[in-house]
């Protein structure tokens, strides 16, 4: 008896302690989260309409900077996890202060995203079900998983790596980069108009791509770009990188 | 022999029915060659009058003379019919049969080509209306919040077989000053199939002076130094200059200064 209430207590203080160290806001009215961050973020989903800053045990204040605040490019921290959250119309602003610590945020899963990084930090996203924007502006990669799109992702030098559950028919999905490589999958029976150019890289399918013709019948050919429809053609899909190579892979 | 050409076209010309080329000559000749000028306008004055001409009417004593004039070649006539009709009934029977088909038929395909042309105009109308409709649909996504939507009135720009100036000026706005570097890159694309334009040409040099993002920058260099275009020299050099411009991309300049003579 006198183990389980130290137990209880003990998993008391430590949700409080972890209580301490996130920061969540209600996300009632907006439409749109806006994320920067220069280092590595993972963006998730939970079943609150919040957002959900998790701070790890190293975003604690050093004793030293106990009683001031994080001053960074964004701004100054509103928040005890290194962030600067600020409604701006219908957007939430949230930027990641800290130069060299990753991050993790929660949102709903309807919740419509864009997600930048602005220096060498990865994007990690997985299970959303609405509009999703990403931009990797230097050496981040960006992965996003068991989502329906659309996505418009940018990266300059990372790897885009997506996995689709399915794929909203809704509005076009493209994907571009400069120097890094695409590795896309879909579900076998997405039906969708396929858009793929790479100026120096090689292109890779399993799906059979229907190539489309001219009203003479004549077909497009270029080692550049090629384009055609899968599964009787539907929703646009771009992709493009001027120096990788590209993969299309079926589920 | 031209000059025949030329009087056979009068009636087109006053209809509006020639073809650009041909309009062009005959107007041509129309400010050289003063007699025909004569002739045209007179074949004008022609047009005009049988245009006001009002139907004439005939008077009633003109009714009576010839509803006498006609009992007369009846009463005339009875005597010869009786010698026509026995080998001749058959025969007018069924040109009569035929004569009315014939009219029949004639009043059909006349109306039915008035109709068609009716069709044809408001089909015209409708086709316009559908355009007007698409670029304003157009437009309205190019100010979406979300890229997706923008990226998707971008590629709209393929169901107009000419877009007009203000459709490729607001695509230019886009792919100038759009923060997605996806729309941009959407936008150029687009404008590029219309690449000979003026317009496009002006809004792509500028962009090469503006753009950041490599993927577009080497997409520029290639267009425009195919289309041998002098005004792209400048900022290509500018761009040779910067420290921050990829590798890659100075090696393209290098490779297409050369090509624009």
């Amino acid at each position: 008896m006198k183990k389980t209430i130290t137990f209880v207590l003990v998993l008391l203080t430590t949700g409080l302690c972890s209580a301490q160290t996130d920061y969540s806001k209600s996300l009632s009215g907006v439409e749109w989260v806006k994320i920067t961050s220069k280092s590595n973020i993972k963006v998730r989903v939970h079943d609150k309409n919040e957002i959900l800053i998790k701070g790890n045990r190293s975003h604690r204040q050093s004793e030293q900077a106990k009683g001031l605040r994080l001053v960074g490019e964004g701004g100054t921290a509103n928040t005890n996890v290194g962030f600067n959250v600020v409604e701006e119309g219908n957007d939430l602003i949230v930027t990641n202060l800290r130069k060299n610590e990753s991050a993790e945020i929660y949102l709903p899963k309807n919740q419509k995203i864009a997600v930048t990084s602005t220096w060498n930090g990865d994007i990690s996203i997985q299970g959303f079900s609405s509009e999703i924007e990403a931009t990797c502006e230097l050496n981040g990669g960006l992965r996003v998983n068991n989502i329906s799109g659309p996505l418009t992702a940018n990266t300059l030098n990372g790897e885009i790596d997506v996995i689709f559950d399915t794929i909203s028919q809704s509005s076009p999905t493209t994907l571009n980069t400069t120097n890094g490589a695409i590795d896309i999958t879909l579900a076998g029976n997405t039906a969708a108009d396929i858009s793929m150019s790479s100026w120096n890289g090689d292109m890779y399918s399993n799906f059979d791509i229907k190539s489309a013709s001219n009203k003479d019948g004549m077909k497009k050919v270029s080692s550049r770009k090629t384009a055609g429809t899968i599964n009787g053609g539907g929703v646009s899909i771009t992709l493009k990188s001027t120096n990788g190579n590209i993969y299309l892979r079926k589920k | 022999m031209e000059k025949r050409n030329m009087e056979n076209k009068i009636a087109e010309y006053l209809d509006g029915t020639l073809s650009q080329s041909e309009m062009d000559a005959f107007q041509k000749r129309l400010t050289t060659d003063a007699d025909f000028q004569k002739e045209v306008e007179a074949f004008k004055m022609l047009f005009k009058d049988i245009e006001q001409e009002e139907p004439v009417l005939p008077s009633k004593q003109l009714r009576s003379n010839f509803e006498k004039l006609l009992r007369e070649e009846k009463e005339k006539q009875v005597k010869v019919v009786s010698i026509t009709s026995n080998s001749g009934k058959g025969f007018s029977q069924l040109f009569k049969i035929a004569a009315s088909i014939a009219i029949l038929m004639g009043a059909f395909l006349v109306g039915r080509y008035s109709q068609q042309k009716e069709l044809n105009a408001t089909l015209a109308s409708t086709q316009e209306e559908v355009l007007q409709y698409k670029e304003a649909t157009l437009i309205s996504l190019l100010g979406n919040e979300s890229a997706s939507k923008r990226i998707q009135g971008v590629q709209l720009i393929k169901e107009f077989d000419s877009p007009d100036t203000d459709i490729v000026a607001a695509l230019g706005e886009k792919m100038l000053g759009d923060e997605n570097t996806n729309v941009r890159l959407s936008a150029m694309e687009a404008l590029s199939q219309f690449s000979y334009s003026e317009q496009v040409k002006t809004i792509f040099i500028q962009a090469l002076e503006t753009e950041e993002n490599p993927s577009i920058q080497v997409a520029l260099i290639e267009i425009l130094g195919q289309l041998q275009e002098k005004k792209a020299i400048a900022p290509m050099k500018k761009l040779l200059e910067k420290d921050d411009t990829q590798p890659f991309i100075k090696r393209e300049i290098n490779n297409t200064l050369p090509k624009i003579i």
